[in-house]
């Protein structure tokens, strides 16, 4: 029936149950079967590379470079945890660039998927901070694994209005009983892990040491009854933050700059025994199909356009040492950074690569002190 | 004309393949399913085939080596770790299944008997909630039963405790709470569609024989909506043991479930022949639990 | 024919049990429109000041709009053939003996025991072995997988008890198989097949791991709202995004039992 002659209907009282749900029907599967309306940017053509990232950085804003070289964005494929990401692609999902972060490195490299990067055909390399990339495990052969693209910190946020400072700002904050029950812990191993080293005074080189794993694990298991959450999800520790579901939490600097944006009394705490610093980057697939198209996308986001958006958009450090020229020292202040990114990396501890070994040793014990065990 | 009408009630001898059919009880059977069958063979039998080879598997650095061997399972009889979970995992599931089969029963009743012309909106009104986001729902319970949340500034509010309860979130307590509320939805349904069937007029014959409303319930209409009550009890428990986000998100430290620690190992850990292994003794746990249910079910219906 | 209900007199208790069901049901649900006009990022008390800015984020959401539309257009599909494949099996496990029924069917379950994440990954690693590329059609595949056991499990009870005279009257009557099926066991099972339907629908549209491991560059809603749960200021688009599908259904539901009850007019004016 017409759809003039069935509103007529309808009108007049006269439509059949019948003829309206087979109407109904056909406007239903129509609809469904309705292409997508063309999306123009991100309409991209087979012969772009795909950048694997986490959800939230598939955005044209890193890509002025490559727009201008290729007219169109990369494709994005997008993730919610780097465990996942590498689940995906060791079951056999083939993305030309993923991003995992620098103790990562050991374990993505043996995996065999990953090629190491030809950094001669990165016209932005240059302005790479070495002190970033040129780290053990990193490099195979001169070329790098990983190359870096976002850096930053991982300290205690926590109310000031809610929490009590008991001296100077200190990784005991989180172990303090005085909030059992408010504190919050992330949970990847990655950050977890390393901050209970700092706390417990087991020098990043001692890491690997059996010593090292008795000290850190005594000390996470002391903290556990305090703990209300471990999480990496940022928005729910972020929200609990806000909600003073939690006084303190481990968190990386983005959480601080957001939840200072939105008005709640937070601190990024500069932990007198120093903060974890990260560093996190694209590595480049060995099957890669659109290899030319990849580097492409790596060499744009190595730019200092992109590293600016990063930093603006994020708080994360951008690894392009030109972009911070961008930013008056206050505003790099207010987000945790420095014109000198480097004095904050020294300030802190940086987190190095250990062995495939110990990264899964790390990770058991850790999932099962998570667990209680 | 008569030619004619002869013409047109002749009917055509149907063909050697429908005659078989109509014969072969079993064969017309297992047509009518072969296209289920079909895909649940192509895509069952790999994912679990591959779990049960990957669990004798063990690990050498980052390879996984293909000798078979029960090391995982012997691991995971020594650390207590295992059986506390699968305990725990079995626990919430069986609470928050049996407390929302029990609530939802009365639910599915009032639709199927007092619903009445509405029937099709009540159904679609009930499943409506689960079209927003599972995640999204997730929050929305943080928002409830929060430190800070709805619920425990009622309580406080009313006078009913004086300090906020830690233990609505983050907790087992929780996990059950919001997984039974998650759920919801896929139990009621099953009830309803049995309760749904129930012939009216075995009602009315109780009634004209002198039954009241309560013996009627218990007599006819309960025992008949058994089979979905079960349909919608293995539905939901099933699923619910190997659930992963919920605990993860609301769960706590305690509230860690089974699929938690699948996860970790394909993650984290990286041992995907032991998470394997753990997935094979939840499948072996859950189908036993199944078998429970299945004789349960055998000796209701006699 | 009115339905009778006779001795069924309306129920107070039930009725208030049913309107405080809903209510609780619909308790934390009505927190995400609550929180989508909330000008504060994140989802706590106390509210902050009305916006709309997340509404108009929305449009602007390119990814955001494309997986909901690929999740629409998924579940849908996946709705569908479900269910088509349903029907068949369950009138033929309700019906007829067949050698080996229960194995079969107990066979046909199997995706309920097994962890989404675990299902995921090996049908990936198989699609991957037979070189198939990922699209939203290997999702839709990877969802009926699922779907199908539920919707199994949801016809099954109402064709076992199902009242066979109907449709032998109607095969009496001269109609062959198909159009019985068409016009007698499909009408009259109509709630049963569609809270299959619906349930299948449900399943698909939010479902994540399946979706994860069998998607190629295009993602689900479920995948691209956990994708997001890194950048709380991209929150509350979703619970825009939430709050319009939440919406647009009632609207959908409110219009479709507006306009069949004009249709119910129509024929009992048409008896005059």
């Amino acid at each position: 029936m017409d759809v003039l002659d069935q509103l007529g209907a309808v009108r007049e009282g006269k439509l059949s149950r019948r003829a309206f749900n087979r109407s109904l029907f056909a406007v239903g599967i129509s609809t469904v079967m309705m292409p997508v309306l063309p999306r123009r940017a991100l309409a991209a053509p087979e012969d772009h590379a795909t950048w694997f990232t986490w959800g939230g950085f598939d955005i044209p804003d890193y890509f002025d470079e490559y727009v201008a070289k290729r007219g169109e964005l990369p494709n994005f494929s997008t993730y919610g945890s780097a465990e996942e990401a590498l689940n995906k692609l060791q079951s056999g999902f083939v993305a030309d660039i993923a991003m995992p972060c620098m103790t990562d490195v050991p374990r993505w490299s043996e995996t065999g998927l990953f090629q190491p990067i030809d950094t001669s055909r990165l016209s932005n390399w240059p302005d790479i901070m070495p002190d970033l990339w040129n780290v053990p495990y990193n490099l195979k052969d001169g070329k790098p694994w990983l190359v870096p693209w976002e850096w930053g910190q991982t300290s205690i946020v926590y109310r000031t209005d809610l929490f009590e400072l008991q001296g100077e700002e200190s990784w005991d904050m989180l172990w303090d009983q005085r909030y059992a029950g408010r504190l919050g812990m992330l949970g990847g191993g990655g950050d977890a892990w390393w901050c209970a080293a700092i706390k417990a005074g087991v020098p990043f080189d001692q890491i690997h040491t059996d010593e090292a794993f008795e000290k850190i694990s005594a000390v996470l298991r002391e903290q556990r009854p305090l703990i209300r959450v471990y999480s990496d999800d940022t928005t729910s520790t972020d929200t609990a933050l806000a909600a003073g579901e939690l006084v303190a939490c481990m968190a990386w600097n983005s959480s601080a700059v957001s939840l200072i944006g939105q008005g709640v009394p937070v601190k990024f705490a500069k932990p007198k025994e120093g903060a974890l610093t990260w560093v996190c980057g694209q590595m480049l697939h060995a099957q890669a199909p659109n290899l030319d198209s990849a580097y492409d996308i790596l060499d744009s986001l190595m730019s200092e356009a992109a590293s600016a958006a990063l930093i603006g958009g994020s708080g994360y450090g951008g690894s392009n040492r030109k972009a911070y020229d961008r930013f008056t020292d206050d505003e790099l202040a207010a987000l945790g950074l420095s014109r000198n990114p480097l004095e904050i990396l020294e300030a802190g501890h940086l987190g190095i690569p250990q062995t495939a070994e110990w990264d899964r040793r790390m990770t058991e014990t850790w999932e099962q002190i998570k667990l209680g065990f | 004309m008569t030619h004619a009408a002869g013409q047109s009630l002749r009917v055509a001898r149907p063909s050697a393949l429908v005659r078989f059919l109509h014969r072969h009880e079993g064969w017309r059977g297992y047509l009518l399913m072969a296209p289920a069958l079909l895909l649940m063979a192509a895509a069952i039998i790999f994912p679990i085939g591959m779990t049960l080879v990957m669990s004798t598997w063990s690990l050498s650095g980052y390879d996984m080596v293909a000798t078979p061997g029960l090391g995982n399972y012997t691991a995971m009889a020594e650390h207590p770790m295992f059986r506390v979970l699968i305990l725990r995992s079995l626990t919430i599931a069986l609470t928050c299944t049996a407390v929302t089969v029990l609530l939802c029963y009365p639910m599915a009743y009032f639709v199927a008997f007092h619903g009445g012309r509405h029937k099709a909106m009540w159904l679609i009104v009930m499943t409506l909630p689960f079209w927003t986001s599972y995640l999204l729902r997730v929050f929305a319970w943080k928002v409830v039963l929060g430190y800070e949340g709805v619920l425990n500034t009622g309580l406080i509010g009313l006078g009913i405790v004086d300090e906020p309860i830690a233990a609505l979130l983050y907790s087992q307590t929780a996990v059950t709470i919001v997984l039974a509320h998650s759920w919801a939805a896929f139990a009621l349904l099953p009830i309803y569609v049995s309760l749904e069937k129930i012939d009216r007029s075995y009602l009315e014959a109780a009634a004209d024989l002198g039954d009241g409303p309560m013996k009627r319930f218990w007599r006819i209409t309960f025992p008949l909506s058994l089979p979905g009550v079960v349909a919608a009890f293995i539905m939901m428990f099933v699923p619910t043991v190997g659930e992963y986000i919920t605990p993860a998100m609301v769960g706590g430290p305690d509230g860690m479930m089974i699929g938690n620690l699948i996860q970790a190992m394909f993650g984290p850990m990286n041992n995907w022949p032991a998470g394997a292994a753990l997935a094979v003794v939840m499948m072996l746990t859950i189908g036993l639990a199944g078998l429970v249910f299945v004789v349960l079910d055998r000796l209701l219906r006699r | 024919m009115a339905r009778y209900t006779g001795f069924h007199a309306p129920n107070r208790t039930l009725a208030i049990y049913a309107a405080v069901f809903a209510f609780v049901l619909y308790l934390p649900i009505l927190f995400i429109p609550i929180f989508s006009f909330n000008s504060g990022v994140y989802v706590k008390f106390p509210l902050e000041g009305f916006t709309l800015q997340w509404y108009v984020d929305l449009f602007n959401r390119e990814p955001l709009k494309a997986a909901f539309w690929n999740s629409v257009k998924i579940a849908a599909t996946v709705s569908l053939l479900s269910t088509v494949i349903a029907v068949p099996a369950a009138l033929a496990i309700a019906r007829y003996r067949m050698p080996g029924k229960a194995p079969a069917v107990s066979f046909m379950m199997l995706p309920l025991v097994l962890p989404g994440l675990i299902m995921g990954v090996a049908l990936l690693g198989l699609l991957n072995r037979l070189g198939v590329t990922l699209s939203l059609v290997t999702v839709t595949i990877g969802h009926m997988v699922i779907c199908l056991p539920y919707a199994i499990s949801v016809l099954l009870p109402r064709f076992v008890g199902f009242n066979r005279s109907l449709e032998e009257a109607s095969a009496d009557l001269g109609e062959p198989p198909l159009r019985t099926f068409w016009r007698v066991t499909l009408p009259c099972n109509y709630p049963g097949i569609l809270a299959c339907m619906l349930m299948t629908f449900t399943i698909s549209f939010d479902e994540y791991f399946m979706a994860f491991f069998l998607s190629g560059p295009k993602s689900t809603l479920p995948m691209y709202i956990w994708g997001q749960l890194r950048f709380p200021q991209d929150f509350p688009s979703l619970l825009a995004l939430s709050t319009l599908i939440l919406l647009f259904s009632f609207a959908l539901i409110f219009t479709s039992l507006r306009l069949s009850k004009v249709g119910q007019t129509a024929q009992t004016g048409a008896q005059k």
